[in-house]
């Protein structure tokens, strides 16, 4: 029985003209501990899936189980009772309350589950020791290392207990050691039983991963199983073929040459997005500069 | 060294943390606190002005009817006090004589009244002569027709007409004998010894004109006061009040007539009834209550709109916050009542702190100003009402909205 089961789920932003569709049918199945890396160029609808799974957002079409439980239509606080009991979030940019202490930080989810003041206390507590930032306790978000900070973002989302962690990009703000740091708890999580999602630029972090999912334009291109501790081949091959399209000019060019592989690689006619009238304009100002 | 660093750490995240959250508290109840003290205080002003005006309007009473000639005229040079009176010496008509005072209290209706006799004379103390006030021939029902409380001693009574008894004003009191409480002390008249028997507290308000000051008059019985004049001394007014308030106009009606009777129904006598004179005063008084309720309301306005604002903008700052919650597992009900809960707290906070700080430049007004505020219980219930209503509506209604927005749009604001 897997614990999330998406079936042609679509996304929409906007309305008329400016509509963009985010998620294009996504259909996807996650078993009950897995680690599923999730990787894709920025806007290919990463986060809006993420957002999804976790209950966040609400898709515009196609269904979603949870736990074998449809939650695709869920009211707004049904939703959130589901994110308090069995979801963690870690985010990018930690999203902590910057003037509550970070130990008052990691309880907030218990406060809504309604456990008592001395119990939140001990629990989070004791969720901060297992991440290993415990003697920063009384500081305020703000007084904390990046990596200290996602350490505590992983306590507060593993303090409920949930079935699945979500991590949106949790080392993209972060520095490599912090990164392995971050990265080696997750897997630690990982080990103990959890489901974990997360979302990656750098194929290096595949090793963590059992799974590993491509998306492209709003759509899962590729699907990989991959063992832990060792790099998924087709994000190394992202990894190899991407600078392969880079020539002496480009190099030269900078920013706009790697604008200017993207139309190639669109074999399929997409719904229009604002990135591509932004295309033409950057070129030709690469082409000046290229001439003079 | 680890451990002091960490131990100075955790005191500076615990002073850092305060004094954020109270930076934004203080802001917040600083709206409330402005409404509260602005409402209480401009309401208070303007009730404390009203009272004052109504206060010497109506000190009289409604149902006082005093009884003039019909000429009488201010200024003079006559020494006792400011008021002269233009004596008409055929004493037929336009000066009240001692018939009169008795027919006005004949007059069926009529609960009391008093003449108001001026003797002219020296008055010796033993400060030596008195001359800055007069010397008043009264009847024993002035106290209460002037609605003047005695603060020694006590006022004349009816033992006392025909004696040589004496109630002086507080003023006169002071300057004749340089105490506040000379009762039993004596001082000359007319060649006679007047023993002090009461001292009138302060008064407000003078039934007579603008120009005389009863805080410098000497009160003596009337038929004291026409036995030294040789009953030669103009009594320039008669009070009169009667017994039943609401037939004021009647029992004015009843005086005048029996007036006329008795001077051979050619009376050059003037019958008014207080609330005639303070006619003019009546629109002004409602003019000025009017111009209070104007004035609140306008404040209560300003008020509540500055609470309105400063909750709106604090509210709005935080709908990153509200993301965050949601995300963590909040339900908007949840949500909702800690805002409400917490905009509550800074309301009750700030509308005690206004309330104190209302009253305290209530006292300061008090002691520095001739204004005196007057700031009732309904005052500060409503301000404090208003201010805690608007807060936690304003402090609700957009995280409200805040809450019922997406998630992930709140956690995307910054």
């Amino acid at each position: 029985m897997p614990l999330i089961e998406v079936q042609d789920v679509s996304k929409l932003y906007g309305f008329g003209d400016a509509s963009t569709l985010a998620l294009d049918e996504v259909s996807l199945k996650i078993e009950k501990g897995e680690c599923v890396a999730v990787m894709g160029p920025s806007g290919c609808g990463k986060s809006t899936l993420m957002n999804i799974i976790g209950l966040l957002d609400r898709p515009t079409h196609g269904s979603y189980k949870f736990d074998s439980k449809p939650v695709g239509r869920l009211r707004p606080n049904q939703a959130a009772k589901i994110r308090r009991d069995s979801i963690g979030f870690i985010f990018q940019s930690f999203n902590f309350l910057p003037r509550l202490t970070t130990l008052e930080n990691v309880a907030l989810p218990l406060v809504y589950k309604g456990v008592s003041v001395s119990r939140r206390i001990k629990l989070a507590s004791e969720m901060l020791e297992r991440v290993g930032v415990q003697n920063r306790e009384y500081f305020l978000p703000g007084q904390l290392s990046g990596g200290q900070a996602q350490c505590a973002a992983i306590a507060r989302a593993l303090v409920n207990n949930p079935k699945l962690i979500i991590a949106d990009e949790p080392t993209g703000n972060l520095d490599s050691a912090s990164s392995l740091l971050v990265m080696e708890l997750l897997a630690d999580i990982h080990k103990s039983g959890n489901t974990v999602i997360f979302v990656t630029h750098n194929p290096e972090l595949t090793r963590y991963a059992t799974r590993v999912l491509y998306m492209h334009d709003g759509q899962i291109v590729h699907d990989e199983k991959t063992a832990l501790g060792r790099v998924a081949t087709t994000a190394r091959k992202v990894l190899y073929t991407l600078p392969a399209a880079v020539n002496e000019d480009d190099v030269l060019a900078g920013v706009s040459a790697i604008m200017k592989a993207i139309p190639s690689k669109l074999t399929t006619p997409r719904p229009k997005r604002k990135k591509t009238k932004a295309k033409p304009i950057k070129r030709t100002a690469a082409k000046k500069r290229r001439q003079s | 060294m680890r451990k002091s660093s960490l131990t100075r750490g955790h005191f500076k995240a615990g002073i850092d943390a305060v004094r954020g959250a109270k930076l934004r508290s203080f802001w917040t109840m600083f709206g409330v606190i402005i409404g509260v003290v602005s409402v209480i205080t401009i309401i208070g002003i303007g009730q404390g002005v009203s009272r004052q005006v109504t206060g010497q309007i109506h000190h009289l009473g409604n149902d006082l009817i005093t009884v003039r000639p019909a000429q009488l005229h201010p200024g003079g040079d006559h020494g006792n006090g400011s008021v002269s009176l233009l004596s008409d010496s055929s004493g037929l008509s336009g000066t009240l004589r001692t018939h009169d005072i008795t027919t006005v209290a004949g007059v069926k209706g009529v609960a009391a009244s008093a003449p108001l006799t001026i003797v002219t004379g020296k008055v010796t103390g033993d400060q030596g002569n008195y001359d800055q006030g007069f010397v008043i021939g009264t009847g024993t029902d002035l106290d209460s027709l002037l609605n003047q409380s005695v603060a020694y001693g006590s006022f004349l009574t009816s033992d006392d007409e025909g004696s040589n008894a004496a109630v002086l004003g507080p003023h006169a009191a002071e300057a004749l004998f340089n105490e506040d409480v000379p009762l039993g002390r004596s001082f000359n008249f007319h060649g006679q010894r007047f023993i002090v028997r009461g001292i009138f507290n302060n008064f407000t308000t003078t039934p007579l004109t603008q120009e005389t000051d009863f805080n410098n008059a000497i009160f003596i019985p009337n038929e004291v006061a026409q036995d030294l004049a040789n009953n030669a001394a103009p009594t320039y007014e008669i009070l009169a009040k009667p017994s039943n308030p609401k037939q004021v106009n009647q029992v004015a009606d009843s005086i005048q007539r029996a007036l006329d009777r008795s001077h051979g129904g050619q009376s050059n006598l003037s019958v008014s009834r207080g609330n005639q004179n303070v006619v003019a005063s009546q629109d002004i008084l409602s003019l000025l209550t009017k111009l209070v309720a104007g004035v609140a309301a306008i404040s209560l306005l300003v008020g509540g709109v500055g609470i309105m604002n400063v909750m709106l903008v604090s509210v709005s700052e935080r709908t990153h916050e509200i993301g965050i919650r949601k995300a963590v597992g909040a339900t908007n009900r949840q949500i909702l009542s800690q805002f409400m809960v917490e905009a509550a707290t800074l309301s009750v906070i700030g509308g005690t702190i206004g309330v104190v700080l209302a009253l305290a430049i209530d006292g300061l007004m008090r002691a520095f100003t001739d204004i005196r505020p007057a700031i009732s219980w309904q005052t500060v219930v409503l301000a404090f009402g208003v201010s805690l209503v608007v807060g936690v509506i304003f402090g609700t209604i957009p995280a409200l909205k805040a809450a019922r927005r997406d998630p992930i749009e709140a956690l995307r604001s910054e």
